[in-house]
């Protein structure tokens, strides 16, 4: 019984770290809060609901469509990047806030008119289609595949932000715009790149998350606050911090659901607003990004 | 010499206008008014509902509108699903755009939020999704009316099944799991209730309640697969409801523990052709196929699938029936004057979609029928629907009169 609840609970906070993540990024890297991170989640699953409809004979256009969704959102956050949030980055953050949450009410009409109003649904292979169990315990077989891409991301973050070249100065850029600008760095490529990265990751938790259930407007409103729960509780910006701050909150869900169900939402913003009496700037952030 | 002529002439239009306008009078168009969440948690319900709501008005107005003389002319708002909003843009329709009548409402909370308001400016309103019994129980309001099985009705209809399933199969407890608001409260509050009374020896394990718009239940599952009941009782509805199938189809749930009468409407047995578990017992509130032998429903699902290309819903069926239900009324009354109306509609038996049925004086509450049935294949439609269906009556499924009175008089 506690396996099974600890495996769901595993589930939804590897959803939530899926879409928390590249808000985490986002801001660690540009100081961007971008509250249309939710809404372009939601896009990134209508996105999968096309592709997935024009390859209905496919075997893997399920996953082929999660893999386009997500690349076509990146071009969609590059072109954003480009045109709009460049534009804010030295502008105070209730502006930044005002222009994101602009683009939250644009795409929400741009959805309207380009999928209608009806909800999505997208029918699982049979491969994910039924229970698996662990230890006896029963697990929706997709949800393996969304802790597999969970842990996956955050390994291949860690990796490209700790091994690589380019990793490297995104995080010199987060110390220090000014001096990666003097060593010739083009920082605005740097911020439109890990804006796109960021986006990707977005539209691969939406497009995950198109076959869990149904796809329908409105959906983004509900992810957006426990996406911004687990970035308060992990640290803003703080990737680590994210990572653990959505197992936490899956947990914390999964198990109250267990012992006191009435409860489990408001537990979640109750350790939120521990974390934020006791320590502002989460559990792995630094005081410097309160 | 120019003005003087070009003043005369005028003054002859403007009154032979006015002395036109005396001996013709121009017939009063009808404001009808719909406030709908065309967005949000109920969108998959209320799309089919604004489209019936269009196809009657325009089978209505080809005949001259109300009474032959009187045109609808539509105004459709989004209440997004929320009290708040509803409440606004329904005071929106009645003081800008005058309307008459508001046909709604999805999600009771947005009912019970603006039948007061209804009250207040006079306006009829026609509840034909939202299904809360507190809508027309408690805080009557004259003006309100309720074409859809109430929740107390369906949660009736829904335990004499399932007693008698517990009678067969020797169940001792069960669980129940539904959405956390209006409707999922006061639907869950009346199953158990009920299932006290015909069942008393059924133990009640626990309850879940997953707020209004979870898109993800596997923690409900798993928490509910752990406590092994009997059988779980579900009050769950629209996009919710699909996730919480799908991911409990998912996780073997159906294989393992029975869930007799949760609300499976059309547009989840169309939506989930594919997916949903055949064999399930599963209720609803409006099946076109149980009454195709009625004209008038032969003639709706033939013009709606001719229009919209697909087979109307539940909430199709009601909300259509809430037009006609309101022309029926006017032309009781022999006006489109709110008052006369909605003293006509008082008690009124009228023609639906359903059969003939009627409104109670009490609670005008209309004697419609819940279904319940076990969902299978069938060769006559491209999705699957209910086989074996039981219809239950309305007035061997509502909460008795002496009941309501009691409830009324503790109200402050």
């Amino acid at each position: 019984m506690i396996f099974a609840q600890f495996m769901s609970g595993l589930s939804r906070g590897m959803m939530l770290f899926l879409i928390a993540s590249g808000l985490s990024l986002i801001f660690g890297v540009m100081n961007i809060l971008n509250f249309a991170h939710a809404a372009l989640w939601l896009v990134g699953a209508y996105l999968c609901y096309t592709f997935w409809y024009l390859m209905p004979n496919a075997a893997l256009g399920l996953w082929l469509s999660i893999f386009l969704a997500a690349l076509s959102l990146a071009a969609v956050g590059w072109i954003i990047e480009a045109v709009l949030i460049r534009r804010v980055y030295d502008r105070e953050l209730s502006e930044q806030l005002l222009l994101t949450y602009a683009l939250v009410l644009i795409i929400d009409d741009l959805i309207k008119i380009v999928w209608g109003v009806e909800d999505k649904l997208i029918a699982r292979p049979p491969l994910v289609a039924g229970p698996v169990f662990i230890f006896g315990a029963p697990l929706d077989s997709y949800f393996i595949f969304v802790i597999c891409v969970g842990f996956g991301v955050a390994i291949g973050l860690w990796w490209f932000l700790k091994k690589t070249r380019y990793g490297h100065i995104v995080r010199a850029a987060v110390f220090s715009r000014e001096m990666v600008s003097a060593l010739g760095i083009p920082i605005p490529r740097i911020y439109t790149g890990v804006f796109a990265l960021g986006i990707f990751i977005a539209g691969l938790a939406g497009a995950i998350q198109a076959p869990v259930g149904s796809i329908t407007l409105g959906m983004d409103m509900a992810v957006i606050i426990q996406a911004f729960c687990v970035v308060v509780i992990g640290g803003f910006g703080s990737l680590l911090g994210t990572f653990v701050a959505s197992l936490v909150v899956g947990e914390v869900y999964a198990f109250s659901i267990l012992i006191w169900p009435e409860g489990a939402l408001a537990l979640i913003f109750i350790v939120t607003a521990l974390v934020l009496i006791v320590r502002p700037w989460g559990l792995f952030g630094t005081p410097a990004r309160t | 010499m120019k003005f003087k002529q070009i003043l005369v002439v005028g003054m002859l239009v403007v009154l032979s206008g006015w002395v036109g306008a005396d001996s013709c009078p121009a017939a009063e168009p009808y404001h009808l008014g719909v406030d709908l969440a065309v967005t949000g948690t109920g969108a998959l319900y209320c799309k089919d509902g604004v489209d019936a709501i269009r196809l009657a008005v325009d089978e209505i107005n080809k005949a001259g509108g109300f009474l032959g003389k009187h045109p609808i002319k539509l105004f459709v708002r989004d209440s997004h699903t929320k009290p708040d909003v509803a409440v606004r843009e329904a005071k929106d329709l009645i003081l800008r755009d005058k309307v008459r009548c508001i046909l709604g409402t999805y999600s009771s909370a947005c009912a019970v939020a603006i039948k007061p308001v209804c009250k207040e400016y006079k306006v009829l309103h026609i509840a034909a999704i939202s299904n809360s019994e507190n809508i027309t129980k408690t805080h009557f309001s004259p003006y309100t009316y309720q074409v859809v099985p109430n929740s107390y009705m369906q949660a009736k209809a829904v335990v004499l099944g399932v007693a008698e399933l517990a009678k067969k199969k020797g169940w001792k407890n069960y669980i129940t799991i539904a959405s956390d608001y209006e409707w999922g409260r006061s639907t869950q509050k009346n199953t158990v209730a009920l299932l006290r009374q015909l069942a008393p020896d059924l133990k009640l394990k626990k309850e879940f309640w997953p707020r209004l718009g979870e898109t993800q239940f596997t923690s409900y599952i798993t928490a509910i697969m752990a406590q092994k009941p009997d059988f779980v009782i579900g009050s769950i509805a629209s996009k919710d409801n699909v996730a919480w199938m799908k991911q409990a189809k998912a996780y073997g749930f159906f294989d393992k523990i029975p869930y007799p009468g949760s609300l499976i409407s059309v547009s989840e047995l169309i939506l989930q052709k594919k997916t949903l578990t055949r064999g399930l017992i599963g209720l609803c509130r409006a099946p076109f196929f149980a009454h195709m032998d009625i004209p008038m429903m032969a003639n709706f699902v033939k013009h709606f699938k001719s229009r919209y290309h697909r087979y109307p819903s539940d909430w199709a069926v009601m909300e259509y029936d809430a037009v006609y239900a309101l022309k029926q009324g006017i032309d009781k009354a022999g006006g489109i004057e709110t008052e006369k109306v909605k003293d006509a509609l008082k008690g009124a038996t009228i023609d639906t979609t359903r059969g003939r049925l009627f409104f109670r004086k009490i609670d005008n509450q209309l004697s419609c029928s819940s279904y319940i049935g076990v969902v299978a294949d069938d060769p006559r439609y491209p999705f699957p629907i209910y086989h074996d269906l039981v219809e239950v009556k309305g007035p061997d499924s509502w909460r008795p009169e002496a009941e309501i009175i009691a409830a009324r008089s503790n109200e402050k």
